[in-house]
């Protein structure tokens, strides 16, 4: 047997595809006559277009494996920048290898996968803006890699993007941007502790971004003659431009006049302590009322004029500039307990809070619309047109004790209370004086001490008024009767 | 929950907006979707919607807190009729069913914000002029009107505001401002909810211009 001989009879013997394709190759090639030069060409060129039908197979693949993922509508959720970021998308199982997201690191995220079908996208996003994600795979080997765009935006941090620009101080009736104040009554002869007032008021990060005055007021006083507490808050209208001027002369007059009614009224002091000694007395009530609503709803009306003449004499605004709403309270002890009566147009809140009775007691309603932001100015001539004006806006009550008489604008009573009904609820209002007992720890917001003749807390109460609360950034203020 | 801001954008999709004027419209969006998350009190509050009209109003995206917001694929017919009676039809629902009013244990949200861009005229005149008269008893705190393009009819819009404005261009550089101004409105609609009469728009770039 020779060399080729053995070969072949080698070849016979052996079994499996490849051997069996060898031997059909010879089988034809010799058939065909083929000369070695001839042999090899025909190899070449057989060979070169399975492999081009394997690579157009491998691209269809490929293909349709893209198409497929693509179908799937790989979409991951939006953002916030420092905050959790968690997203899940799923790629079909045993089609694809080795994915990955291109620059996903820099962005703070990382990709892992649960080893079958779903891959997680993870981590807290560092930078924000609108970014397109590089989704790429292996479809099959030997395939060129597959890619993906996946658009996704983080947002920045809210909180970062507050700025505080001072106002020009050479606007038209500039106003400072906060404001405090603390009245200190010492206990008299008695000893007793008596209750102080203190109130703060800050513009609103939605101001301060824009360099945009404080539009809130209040006014606080004390008559130390005849023992009278007074109070105004109000909150000048987001839309009207001269309203930082509105809500201070409005609390200015209400607050003076009312002082000047209760310096020394010995009439006003007779008819409440009557009308303490019999309340069933229609006669001893009525006369109250009619004294009452000299001094608080006359306030009001003093307040109004005030605020139109202010109007009348800048020739280049109109009233309504000047739109304002209005809360004030007086309030005195006697032996038989407290003598409280306001005054309240607008939104906000004032209310009488007692922690040993367990209750609170809203002087008043809000004047709330149907969407928010929507109110009633004490600038609108109706207010006083409404027949029912004394009966819904004057209140006048006589309680034992409380714990602190509250005034405050809607920039406070907004993210606080969130709805008039939770303004009638006794613990929504424990948990506003808790708060302001703890501050806010989280944001590094410290607690105010409303204890007795405590002058500091005028300045906690400022600072505990920067607290934080998503969508609500206006002007806060807070009058506190303790 | 946080009240929030709606804003409803109407967008023409009619067969004359395919191509490049779209293109422009979506490049103008995300631009102004962009902005608007730079503004902290927009980012708190602001929920967007767009519904787009053909010869079908559709609303492509419900109202979407701003930070989730996504701008979604938006696609236009060969060509066709534009109904934009229908579209403010549609608009009337959505508004009575997404946006929330004020009870004593709600807070409602503020007023919403309308925002209508077209390229030509309702083919629905008249279901047109009755949906403008059921709009005006929604309460929008402001509604602006875009007339975009030679084509595009003013007249039907003075009907439903009069803060109509036109842009002469289809191109993005003219939708990029526009949208960017919008989005500057919109803050302002923020900023200026106090108040129960109409906000003060800052003024409109040189692309934009007023109809009177």
């Amino acid at each position: 047997m020779n060399r080729s001989q053995r070969h072949l009879s080698r070849l016979a013997n052996r079994r499996g595809p490849i051997h069996d394709l060898e031997r059909i190759f010879d089988a034809v090639t010799e058939e065909a006559a083929l000369n070695p030069a001839e042999r090899e060409a025909f190899c070449r060129w057989a060979l070169s277009s399975l492999l081009d039908n394997f690579k157009t197979h491998l691209m269809d693949r490929r293909i349709e494996i893209e198409k497929q993922i693509k179908a799937m509508g790989i979409n991951v959720p939006n953002g916030t920048v420092n905050k959790d970021y968690h997203a899940s998308f799923l790629l079909p199982e045993g089609l694809v290898s080795d994915v990955r997201v291109d620059g996903v690191e820099d962005l703070g995220l990382s990709l892992t996968t649960d080893g079958y079908d779903e891959y997680y996208l993870s981590g807290r996003p560092v930078k924000a803006g609108d970014f397109t994600l590089t989704l790429s795979f292996q479809t099959l080997a030997g395939a060129p890699r597959s890619s993906l765009k996946i658009p996704v935006a983080f947002n920045p941090d809210p909180r970062s993007l507050w700025r505080n620009i001072p106002t020009d101080p050479n606007i038209p009736y500039f106003k400072e941007d906060s404001a405090t104040d603390y009245i200190r009554v010492e206990a008299g002869k008695d000893e007793a502790p008596r209750k102080d007032m203190v109130a703060a008021s800050q513009r609103g990060r939605s101001h301060a971004r824009e360099g945009k005055p404080r539009d809130d007021h209040f006014a606080l006083d004390h008559c130390y003659e005849s023992g009278w507490y007074i109070m105004a808050v109000a909150d000048g209208a987001g839309s009207a431009k001269y309203s930082r001027k509105g809500s201070e002369v409005a609390c200015n007059a209400a607050v003076a006049h009312c002082k000047s009614m209760l310096t020394d009224n010995p009439e006003f002091e007779k008819a409440i302590a009557d009308y303490a000694a019999d309340k069933e007395d229609a006669g001893k009530r009525t006369e109250l009322t009619r004294m009452v609503i000299d001094i608080i709803y006359k306030g009001a009306v003093k307040a109004h004029e005030a605020v139109k003449k202010v109007a009348a004499a800048n020739e280049e605004a109109k009233l309504r500039d000047f739109a304002t709403t209005l809360m004030f309270a007086i309030a005195k002890k006697y032996d038989f307990g407290w003598f409280i009566a306001s005054f309240w147009v607008g939104d906000g809140a004032i209310c009488l809070f007692d922690m040993n009775s367990h209750t609170v007691k809203l002087l008043g309603t809000p004047d709330e619309g149907e969407f928010s932001g929507q109110t009633r100015f004490l600038t609108m001539p109706e207010i006083f047109h409404d027949k029912d004006v004394v009966s819904k806006r004057l209140k006048m009550t006589i309680v034992p004790d409380f714990t602190a008489l509250f005034l405050m604008t809607d920039g406070v009573s907004d993210p606080m209370f969130e709805t008039e009904k939770n303004l009638n609820d006794y613990d929504k209002w424990l948990h506003l004086w808790n708060k302001l007992n703890t501050g806010f720890p989280g944001d590094n917001i410290p607690g105010v001490d409303l204890s007795d003749d405590n002058e500091q807390s005028k300045n906690q109460l400022l600072r505990w008024l920067d607290f934080w609360s998503a969508g609500n950034h206006d002007d806060r203020t807070i009058a506190i009767l303790y | 929950m946080t009240r929030r801001l709606p804003v409803y954008l109407l967008i023409d999709t009619s067969g004359s907006m395919r191509g490049e004027p779209l293109e422009s419209v979506k490049v103008g969006l995300e631009a102004m979707i962009s902005s608007l998350r730079r503004d902290p009190f927009a980012l708190e509050s602001v929920s967007l919607s767009i519904i787009t009209f053909d010869k079908e109003a559709k609303q492509i995206i419900p109202l979407t807190p701003l930070d989730r917001f996504k701008l979604p694929e938006i696609t236009t017919p060969d060509s066709g009729p534009t109904h934009t009676g229908a579209a403010l039809r549609l608009l009337c629902e959505l508004v009575d069913t997404e946006v929330v009013t004020s009870t004593p244990d709600r807070k409602g949200d503020w007023r919403p914000l309308l925002f209508i861009m077209t390229d030509g005229k309702p083919s629905d005149l008249l279901l047109y002029k009755e949906m403008v008269k059921k709009i005006h008893k929604k309460k929008f705190a402001a509604i602006i009107a875009c007339a975009a393009g030679m084509k595009a009819q003013t007249d039907p819009l003075k009907l439903l505001t009069d803060q109509v404005y036109s842009l002469d261009t289809l191109d993005s550089t003219t939708f990029k401002s526009f949208f960017k101004w919008i989005s500057d409105s919109i803050g302002v609609g923020n900023r200026s909810l106090g108040a129960s009469e109409d906000i003060l728009l800052p003024p409109p770039p040189p692309e934009v211009n007023v109809i009177i």
